[in-house]
């Protein structure tokens, strides 16, 4: 109350007297003595050297806009087929490489039972040493007989 | 997104109020270039992309954080010359090193010694001014920002980061000590 009672304006006068005011000193302001203005246009000069650059948005083609400009969308696309299509390439080579050693065993494995198998000796008969002494011996009994022949 | 040219008229339709309202606060012109330029590079360098709409209460905003930081260090400042002051006194008790070199101006008393500075205002905006550097700094800021600035109250209030109630008692007061001060010298506006 005290304080209302000491107050010179009224609540209606303060912003006329606070526009009025502002009017006073916005004229003053414009009077800066020209050292003044020209280290103001040098601080300006120098906050636009480092202002901040603007961001460069890259708009995703949508698909819904399949109309429109593919451009951009399209390039996006190769982008990422450029990474992608030679993992997929590798990843496919190396299940080819396996598949193809798989099967090459398979066949190796396929073609010695067949050997075994059809064979006159009966596969246990590898399994007996005496049977190895006996093709080695033989062998070798062969071999001189045929140099002997030669010799002949 | 503002672009450079728009940050340029921004920065050039503000920046002699700025510096008006840096040496309302500081009482040194080199301390308040300083500030606005500080003030320009930061809004610049952070908030360069921003809309330009929003550059005016952004920069308001630097603005008076500047200022802040400035009597922060002031502050320190004249921490450490008070207590090398006193230590050398200590030293040297014969030494007649007065104190009171050291401490800084009265009030307004360096801007009515500044005989350029008389010449260049008439003695209305002078009274004006100083009266307004002798507002406490709350009540500054919210006149300035809300009269000068033109910024709303809720603004305003966005930019001293206080509430809208706080706004209008800031404003209020400085009005009425600026109407009785000017009233004292003899001043209506």
């Amino acid at each position: 109350m005290n304080r209302q009672n000491e107050d010179l304006l009224k609540p209606t006068e303060l912003d006329q007297f606070g526009r009025a005011t502002a009017a006073l000193l916005r004229h003053g302001s414009q009077s800066l003595p020209a050292g003044i203005k020209d280290r103001l246009y040098a601080a300006r000069l120098k906050a636009l050297s480092v202002k901040k650059p603007e961001k460069v948005r890259i708009q995703q083609q949508v698909l819904a806009h399949s109309s429109g400009n593919w451009s951009v969308g399209s390039r996006s696309f190769w982008d990422n087929v450029g990474w992608i299509a030679p993992l997929v390439v590798l990843v496919f080579g190396l299940i080819g490489i396996a598949q193809w050693q798989q099967d090459s065993r398979i066949n190796d494995i396929a073609e010695l039972d067949v050997a075994l198998l059809t064979d006159d000796v009966p596969p246990d008969a590898y399994a007996d040493n005496g049977f190895i002494g006996f093709l080695k011996n033989g062998l070798l009994a062969d071999s001189d007989k045929d140099s002997l022949d030669s010799a002949k | 997104m503002a672009s450079p040219q728009e940050l340029s008229d921004f920065l050039s339709s503000v920046e002699q109020r700025a510096f008006k309202q840096a040496v309302y606060a500081v009482r040194d012109d080199d301390a308040a270039l300083d500030i606005v330029q500080d003030a320009m590079i930061k809004l610049a360098e952070k908030y360069g992309d921003r809309p330009a709409a929003e550059l005016p209460l952004v920069f308001t905003r630097i603005l008076q954080n500047r200022i802040h930081d400035w009597f922060r260090r002031q502050k320190v400042r004249n921490t450490w010359v008070s207590l090398f002051s006193s230590m050398g006194k200590k030293s040297d008790e014969n030494d007649d090193f007065d104190p009171l070199e050291s401490l800084s101006a009265p009030d307004d008393s360096e801007i009515h010694q500044d005989g350029a500075y008389k010449l260049e205002r008439s003695q209305l905006l002078q009274a004006l001014e100083s009266e307004i550097s002798k507002l406490p700094a709350r009540q500054r800021e919210a006149f300035l920002m809300r009269y000068w600035d033109e910024l709303s109250i809720t603004e305003t209030a966005l930019a001293m980061s206080c509430s809208e109630g706080s706004v209008k008692t800031h404003c209020s007061r400085a009005t009425q000590a600026l109407a009785k001060a000017l009233k004292l010298k003899g001043i209506t506006l």
